[in-house]
């Protein structure tokens, strides 16, 4: 019970100053990479999808059924933009036992390693002294990564992260009151990422972060949407798919 | 002001809300339900975060997965709250050298590895695992959800709406804590109900706080600083304070029927004994020489194993004051005489004889260690060591 008393405790004490931060820059590519259409092979882990309400205050009510509809929306989008990637995207089968462990080790890695690039390398102003040359995109989770099963015959593997607060009434009515005394509130928390990972080097060749996704992934057009802006930038997609993408923002 | 007066008789309720779960007389066991699905938007919602977490606690490495240990610590809850309700739950040994055990809405329970080495039978790991089996079963990581989400609209209101709601918003960040320790007095109350059902002796849950005392204080000397055991709790205690659930779980232990049987004293120390070298290596590296030479003390009441003279040893020659390596000296050679000392008693000894300036016992003490264990992982400086 401890942790979560101190994650409310945090939550209560955050709550009311969350504003957040635009994020200046939404894609980064390790220089040079480019995936030609119909080279790879891409596994696609299983998705970190958390779906639920924004309650008055701020905190998250997590809601099961609509995270199970995103779950599956989010699923059938991203097996529909196979197509727009060029290359195959296969699911990845998770192993059981000690194998287990070493994959939610490198998911947890991929996470760290994907949020200290979102606030490291895509705010400019807060770039560490080591990412700082232009053009720069160096990340990597190491080399073993490949030494996970049933990794062998693929070249890439491409995380997917959405999170999803929808703002209650309350938290929108509270909004426009607010608003009338001038103070800033916001509603809802809609952020996501996917990245990139080159199974052979290890390295991040591509991520892709936005803190203010649009499309409801409650319902298959707006999951069709949110896979679209999740994949925006993504190397490997034909010319013309991004231009479309780009169009239904 | 009608928004004031409203904001008070809604904290009021609050508060009273919060001290009628935490009744005076021990409560009968509530009916239980077997393979409990969660009802409402609320509840589902938090049984799905906690199973994505239990998906990862699952696969991490930080849990100790030794069936033998397992079958053990499973077995004590079982026989504490019963065959039927132990179903419900999924129990993880996490390796942590600290005094806790968790619960999570959907039956993921864990326990410490630090509340492994501090516990001493049976009874008294039930008691952990009763309480927090009660968390489960009363469902109070719903009711704190509810509680904290409308005590924090209320909050939100409050700040938008009442020109100076600061001492509203300090109220109600209070009723939050208080909240939480009327829920584990609860759960202490039902715990110690659990045990008195069972065949362990129910004072055993108050045994364990009088200990916890025990060490906080000595970890306080050993800093410096004044033991300080109070009975009222501070404003931001997410627990009651350690005097006052020894004193309210003696007095429900007292009121209660309890069976005769055993604490499982042998028992449990047959079972952790395996586990004991490295649960102590773990303490004595927290930093906390009073508080380790305390516990090191109360497990060493039916006379000084060599594990514990050995983990008091490293504890007196990490410490390093030179007074304490003559006495880590002295216990590396007491377990070492006792037969049965691994090879780093040979390698402490060499040390804590090296900085003593006794130079040539040091050499002949850690030249045995490089035989004894010719390929441990700092051989090559230690024969350098030797060779100087």
């Amino acid at each position: 019970m401890r942790f979560v008393r101190t994650m409310l405790a945090v939550m209560a004490a955050t709550m009311l100053a969350v504003v957040p931060v635009q994020a200046q820059e939404k894609t980064g590519v390790k220089p040079g990479f480019t995936l030609q259409p119909g080279t790879a092979r891409i596994v696609l882990l299983r998705p970190s999808i958390r779906v639920g309400a924004q309650s008055t205050a701020g905190m998250f009510e997590p809601n099961a059924d609509w995270t199970q509809q995103a779950r599956e929306n989010i699923g059938r989008a991203l097996a529909k933009a196979q197509g727009q990637l060029g290359n195959t995207v296969v699911d990845y089968v998770e192993p059981v036992g000690a194998d287990a462990a070493a994959l939610a080790e490198y998911q947890a890695l991929f996470d760290a390693v994907a949020q200290s690039v979102i606030e490291f390398q895509f705010f400019p102003g807060n770039r560490l002294p080591t990412k700082k040359r232009k053009d720069q995109f160096a990340w990597s989770l190491g080399a073993d990564v490949a030494r996970l099963p049933g990794l062998s015959g693929a070249d890439y593997a491409l995380f997917v992260t959405t999170e999803d607060h929808f703002g209650s009434t309350g938290r929108k009515v509270l909004q426009v009151f607010a608003a009338l005394a001038r103070v800033p509130v916001t509603a809802g928390v809609h952020k996501g990422f996917a990245g990139l990972v080159d199974l052979h080097t290890g390295e991040l060749v591509w991520l892709n972060a936005d803190l203010q996704m649009g499309g409801d992934v409650r319902e298959a057009d707006g999951a069709d949407k949110r896979v679209r802006q999740l994949l925006e930038g993504f190397p490997g997609r034909p010319a013309a798919a991004t231009v479309v993408a780009s169009a239904g923002r | 002001m009608i928004v004031r007066r409203l904001m008070a008789a809604m904290l009021a309720a609050t508060a009273v809300a919060g001290a009628g779960s935490a009744a005076e007389k021990v409560p009968p066991l509530p009916p239980y339900v077997a393979a409990y699905e969660p009802t409402n938007v609320d509840e589902r919602g938090a049984w799905m975060i906690a199973d994505e977490d239990e998906r990862r606690l699952r696969d991490s490495a930080d849990v100790m997965r030794d069936p033998a240990l397992n079958a053990f610590v499973r077995g004590v809850l079982c026989r504490t709250v019963g065959e039927d309700r132990c179903k419900g739950v999924r129990l993880y040994i996490v390796h942590v050298p600290a005094f806790n055990a968790t619960m999570r809405p959907n039956g993921m329970m864990t326990i410490w590895s630090g509340a492994l080495l501090r516990l001493r039978s049976e009874a008294e790991l039930g008691a952990v695992l009763g309480h927090e089996f009660g968390h489960f079963e009363l469902r109070h990581g719903l009711a704190d959800f509810r509680n904290r989400r409308s005590g924090t609209d209320l909050m939100a209101w409050a700040s938008v709406l009442v020109a100076n709601s600061a001492a509203f918003q300090v109220d109600m960040v209070g009723g939050f804590y208080a909240f939480d320790r009327a829920q584990e007095k609860a759960a202490d109350m039902i715990g110690v109900r659990y045990l008195a059902a069972s065949h362990y002796p129910s004072h055993a849950a108050a045994d364990i706080w009088d200990r916890m005392m025990g060490e906080a204080d000595a970890t306080a000397i050993g800093r410096h600083r004044k033991p300080d055991q109070r009975y009222a709790a501070g404003f931001f205690a997410s627990h009651p304070t350690n005097l006052a659930r020894a004193t309210y779980l003696r007095s429900a232990a007292a009121e209660l029927p309890d069976a005769d049987g055993s604490a499982g004293v042998d028992g449990y120390r047959a079972a952790i004994a395996p586990w004991l070298p490295m649960l102590l290596d773990d303490q004595i590296r927290l930093n906390d020489f009073g508080g380790s030479e305390y516990l090191l003390g109360q497990l060493a009441v039916g006379g000084w194993a060599t594990p514990l003279l050995f983990a008091r040893a490293e504890l007196y020659r990490m410490r390093g004051h030179p007074r304490d390596l003559v006495s880590a000296a002295g216990f590396y050679q007491e377990a070492i005489a006792r037969g049965d000392a691994g090879a780093e008693a040979y390698r402490g000894l060499g040390l804590a004889l090296m900085r003593s300036q006794q130079v040539e016992p040091a050499k002949t003490a850690l030249r045995e260690y490089l035989r004894r264990k010719p390929d441990a992982n700092d051989a090559s400086i230690i024969a350098t060591l030797v060779a100087s």
